[in-house]
């Protein structure tokens, strides 16, 4: 029978590795996705990944137990990410550059809506957009397009109310499509 | 317009699905009779479905055992303590708290600074300001003497008596003058 | 680390509070209202061994006389307004004025007058700290000698 991430947590607090091993099985993939949408970079998306996962384990003798699991790693790669688009130094230039080569080396596209060059347009002015949101607008764009979070969740994340998500959110959106308006 | 205005706050929570069963069914109420909110609703919708295909899009899955490894990799790695104090300082030396944190130092030097006007002697009072400062001196032909006792921080201006007799009523001759 | 905007103004608003209390401490140290001036009029002589209780606290400065014997004759205590001065009877017919002059950086500036009926005996002017004193001693009386503790403390 599949154990519950707080059993696992409790078998990770006695020691036992094969529990948090466990847990970095259900949730790596999913932290690596959010990063991503911050970093926009792989490799340092796959760098702050495993530091995520590497601090989850220092200190999971002191999870109490208080907010989910999922809550509780994602606020730390949240914050991780958040620090590392900080320490950035790469010029926009660059970022679009990678962004491009990200996209069109994709060879598994879940969906791909667009086809023609209007779109292509519009997915490479958005990615300049969402860059230049400050990380934590950018933080609950990527939470809840990706992960589709509840706002409760997402403040629970990010250390706010609700109320500061809904504000940020709404933010967000209404500057992405301010600079997206020809083509919305 | 008024109503306008409030859905177009509240048209995000409504797609997000984070508005009451009946707030959500006034606000669709109005969207569906209104041409100018529609057009948001479809704008905000179509902005949504951009986003999705951007950020989705660019996911790829990660192989679960090198990930593992490298995650193995980093705990089994002993790192050093001013590795430790480093990430501790970053989470501590937030620019908000920078911000409050220099002009309350500035405000506690200062107050160090002052102290001396509230508390007189503070620093136990037998400091270097101790001895008494002696700008001038008149006898008036008498002879004098200025001592200073670094021991009791004690400045003395001692006046000797006239010797030519002036003081002819006294009983006794005064005591000679204090030996220091 | 990237510092917020308002920063530079948080900064200058704090230190410019905090100069102008600062600043007002210190113009307020330049006129105290009262000086509490107080004179002890004590006998040192080396008639006795006797050394007056009542004089514990002045005890070290006492012994730098190295007379044998001391006593306590007077003590009084006087408010002098600033830039005024009070006259203080001392024994033997003498009188002791002290006028206040200045007050900076935590001192009192004096000037003192020992006159033995109309004649000077001494005129100085001393600067001490604020709860500090100074001994000026030497007059005859009664077999010993006068000490006198000047003492003053800012209101």
């Amino acid at each position: 029978m599949e154990l519950s991430d707080r059993e696992l947590v409790q078998k990770c607090q006695t020691g036992e590795m094969s529990a948090f091993e466990e847990l970095v099985s259900r949730y790596h993939q999913k932290v690596y996705m959010v990063i991503l949408g911050l970093l926009r970079n792989r490799e340092d998306a796959l760098e702050v990944a495993q530091e995520t996962f590497f601090r989850a384990y220092r200190k999971i003798n002191g999870f109490q137990g208080g907010s989910s699991f999922y809550t509780w790693i994602y606020r730390i790669a949240v914050n991780l990410a958040i620090d590392a688009q900080r320490r950035q130094k790469r010029n926009p230039l660059d970022f679009r550059e990678s962004m491009d080569g990200l996209l069109e080396s994709q060879d598994e596209v879940a969906r791909d809506p667009f086809a023609d060059v209007h779109d292509k347009e519009l997915r490479q002015n958005l990615t300049n957009a969402i860059n230049d949101l400050t990380p934590e607008h950018k933080a609950v764009i990527v939470l809840r397009t990706i992960e589709g979070l509840s706002y409760k969740d997402i403040g629970e994340i990010l250390g706010c109310s609700e109320g500061t998500v809904m504000s940020r959110l709404h933010y967000a959106r209404k500057k992405l499509q301010d600079k997206l308006s020809a083509f919305l | 317009m008024k109503d306008c205005e409030n859905i177009s706050e509240s048209m995000g929570r409504w797609l997000d699905g984070e508005l009451s069963p009946a707030e959500s069914e006034s606000i669709r109420a109005h969207v569906a009779q209104c041409a100018d909110c529609g057009e948001a609703q479809r704008k905000l919708e179509k902005l949504q479905l951009a986003l999705e295909g951007a950020l989705m899009a660019e996911s790829k899955s990660i192989e679960f055992e090198p990930f593992w490894r490298a995650v193995q990799l980093r705990i089994a790695e002993k790192r050093t303590w001013y590795e430790d104090a480093l990430d501790w300082s970053r989470g501590l030396f937030t620019a908000s708290r920078a911000a409050w944190a220099i002009p309350a130092l500035i405000a506690l030097l200062l107050a160090v600074a002052s102290l001396e006007s509230y508390f007189p002697g503070w620093r136990g009072g037998a400091g270097r300001n101790a001895f008494a400062a002696v700008d001038s001196i008149d006898a008036h032909g008498r002879n004098v003497a200025l001592l200073r006792e670094y021991d009791s921080k004690t400045t003395v201006i001692w006046l000797y008596e006239d010797q030519e007799g002036e003081n002819e009523t006294a009983e006794e001759p005064p005591p000679p003058g204090p030996a220091f | 680390m990237k510092l917020p905007k308002n920063l530079r103004r948080r900064v200058l608003l704090f230190s410019l509070l905090s100069f102008i209390v600062a600043a007002g401490r210190g113009a307020a140290q330049k006129q105290p209202q009262i000086v509490q001036v107080k004179i002890g009029t004590i006998l040192a002589s080396n008639k006795n061994d006797e050394f007056d209780a009542k004089l514990k606290g002045l005890e070290n400065q006492l012994r730098v006389l190295k007379y044998r014997s001391y006593r306590l004759l007077k003590d009084e205590s006087q408010n002098v307004p600033w830039q005024g001065s009070k006259v203080f009877e001392i024994p033997g017919g003498r009188s002791l004025m002290v006028a206040l002059q200045e007050f900076q950086d935590n001192r009192i500036g004096l000037k003192v007058r020992l006159t033995e009926g109309q004649k000077p005996l001494l005129d100085t002017t001393v600067r001490i700290a604020n709860r500090g004193n100074f001994i000026l001693g030497g007059p005859p009386h009664e077999g010993g000698v006068l000490v006198l503790s000047i003492s003053a403390v800012a209101q």
